[in-house]
């Protein structure tokens, strides 16, 4: 592994991550996780929730004892702070950032009544008031990237020196709102798999998400004798300037967003052994997503594995880029990386070396997590393995 | 940026004045306000300092693009709800416009803006002048905290709000920068 100066400035305080959480239709934490999901074996059953009779498709990857977002919500960010070995008392003046799709329920209120939830301060307030987190609070809407915008902000505070420590929660419930825009935008997968980087493919397919995880400064994790999971070595943030919804079929801004996290951490681009990809399994991402990756990656983007797991947990769309950072962490721990399932055969348009036969074992100290969404926003987090 | 503040290069409204209280339609997008908003603000700001479109790439590769709405897009919201209770056919175009980016999209793709692209939701008020100052208060504090970790020299502040309190909706666009002592580099033009 070699390292380079960062020559925009002295070295950064090293960020951490000493806590985490999660749900979604594996089960529950990241045990349900490895076991469930990091064999490829798809989660999608047929929608209980609502009728999903006049939609194309009517399967989504459903956590089937989901409870109210906002408990899942409260349990997930318990669950990540007792797990960083954090006591109730040190929650006071800690900042939430929260990713959160559209509520449902505030969309069909009357327009005072919607008024009247927001200056309460939604989801959010109701959540930080729960967990008693009272630090600075803020809201992620920035669809598939919300999550992973909202760890790479929790960094940039605790390397700024504004909070020692930072929750980061998300979530994400498969609605029938979400199903009939996907649908109306004939997004959804019609043979009811979802199957990233590979020809055939047809499209995405919903998923529950629910997590959290807390990052922190090393020292301050150090000062506590509290073990790291994982380091933050690395994230960055670019926009592809190109169109509404459409990414730039270059993948230029997720490659600046790579280029950027890379710089951050010191590493060469051949010092990642792992991508965890947005893999939405549209016409569109996959090709621009690989197009990225040769750009920011070159030659070794051909050969670093890579799989997306939302080919077996479906999209968690606000909350997918902390589930996949969950996803990440673990693989890391474990020295396993996750089959990108559904997969049939090789599309030359995605030209990406894709974990298709089984759990891969392998030991990389670095590992990709990239996220991309509508407007051309592009997220890419990199994560470095606890010694 | 530190304790100096931001330095606000360029600011426009939506509405100004009586002659313009609803934004132009905006090709593609229905139902709602939100993103015809964004995009007469962000035109009319960055007109003010920029002139045409796009900027020069150099420029526009390290300005963000940020939205800051406390309701977001609840038009569009109330039209999702609206064709499921009452089972009707949704519109595509509801699709691409569901979430705020496709309008901050709108703005970075007709300006070249390619630096980050984010959209946020902070805590509402029970007034509107409180409210409207909380959301420009956020609205610096992130554009700030954006530059200072460095993946953006100039943010572009999009503060939307629907529905607020006794008043019509309505948009303000800050072009913001580091104070002039931290800026790198020339300020155009």
């Amino acid at each position: 592994m070699s390292r380079r100066a960062d020559p925009a400035g002295p070295a950064q305080p090293a960020v951490v991550i000493t806590g985490l959480a999660v749900a979604c239709a594996a089960g529950r934490g990241a045990a349900a996780l490895l076991s469930n999901a990091f064999s490829g074996t798809p989660a999608f059953t047929p929608v209980t929730r609502f009728d999903p009779g006049r939609y194309s498709v009517k399967v989504a990857a459903t956590l089937p004892d989901a409870g109210p977002l906002a408990d899942e919500l409260a349990g997930a960010v318990d669950g990540a702070w007792t797990g960083a070995g954090l006591t109730a008392g040190q929650r006071a003046g800690c900042p939430l950032l929260l990713a959160a799709h559209r509520d449902p329920g505030t969309a069909r209120l009357p327009a005072a009544a919607r008024r009247a939830a927001n200056a309460r301060g939604g989801l959010a307030r109701a959540l930080a008031t729960r967990t008693g987190l009272t630090g600075p609070l803020r809201t992620y809407i920035t669809a598939c990237v919300s999550a992973s915008t909202a760890v790479a902000d929790g960094a940039a505070m605790i390397v700024a020196g504004r909070a020692p420590r930072v929750v980061v929660a998300a979530g994400y419930l498969v609605t029938e709102d979400d199903f009939a825009l996907f649908d109306s935008g004939r997004a959804l997968a019609r043979d009811g798999r979802v199957r990233p980087f590979s020809s055939g493919r047809q499209g995405l397919l919903l998923g529950d998400g629910v997590a959290a995880v807390v990052i922190e400064s090393a020292a301050s994790a150090a000062g506590r004798g509290a073990p790291a999971l994982a380091r933050l070595a690395g994230w960055g943030r670019a926009g592809d300037a190109h169109h509404v919804c459409r990414p730039h079929p270059e993948g230029t801004g997720a490659a600046r967003a790579i280029t950027s996290a890379l710089r951050r951490a010191g590493i060469e681009a051949g010092d990642v052994g792992y991508v965890n990809a947005h893999g939405t399994a549209t016409a569109w991402n996959d090709p621009a997503e690989a197009a990225g990756l040769h750009s920011a990656l070159g030659a070794h983007a051909a050969t670093v594995p890579v799989s997306s797991t939302k080919s077996v947990l479906g999209h968690a769309l606000d909350a997918s880029g902390l589930v996949e950072l969950v996803v990440t962490t673990v693989a890391l721990r474990e020295r396993r990386l996750p089959v990108n399932g559904g997969f049939l055969a090789a599309d030359p348009a995605c030209p990406v070396n894709v974990i298709v036969d089984g759990p891969l074992r392998a030991r990389p100290r670095y590992a990709l997590s990239l996220n991309t969404a509508f407007g051309g926003a592009n997220t890419a987090l990199l994560v470095e393995a606890a010694p | 940026m530190t304790a100096s503040g931001p330095f606000v290069l360029a600011s426009a409204c939506w509405p100004e004045s009586e002659s313009d209280p609803r934004p132009p339609p905006l090709a593609g997008f229905i139902a709602s306000s939100f993103s015809p908003l964004v995009a007469a603000v962000a035109d009319r700001c960055l007109s003010r300092h920029f002139g045409a479109a796009p900027v020069d790439p150099a420029t526009g590769e390290r300005t963000a693009v940020v939205i800051v709405s406390v309701g977001g897009d609840v038009a569009t919201g109330a039209a999702v709800a609206a064709a499921v209770d009452g089972g009707e056919r949704m519109s595509p175009l509801l699709f691409f416009q569901s979430v705020p980016n496709a309008a901050a999209g709108r703005v970075a793709s007709r300006w070249g803006l390619a630096g980050p692209v984010v959209c946020l939701s902070p805590p509402g008020d029970e007034t509107a002048g409180a409210e409207a100052a909380g959301l420009e208060y956020a609205g610096l504090q992130y554009a700030a905290e954006l530059i200072g970790d460095g993946d953006a020299d100039r943010v572009l502040l999009l503060l939307v709000e629907q529905e607020p309190a006794g008043g019509l909706d309505r948009a303000t666009a800050l072009l913001v920068a580091p104070p002039i002592d931290e800026q790198p580099g020339e300020r155009s033009p």
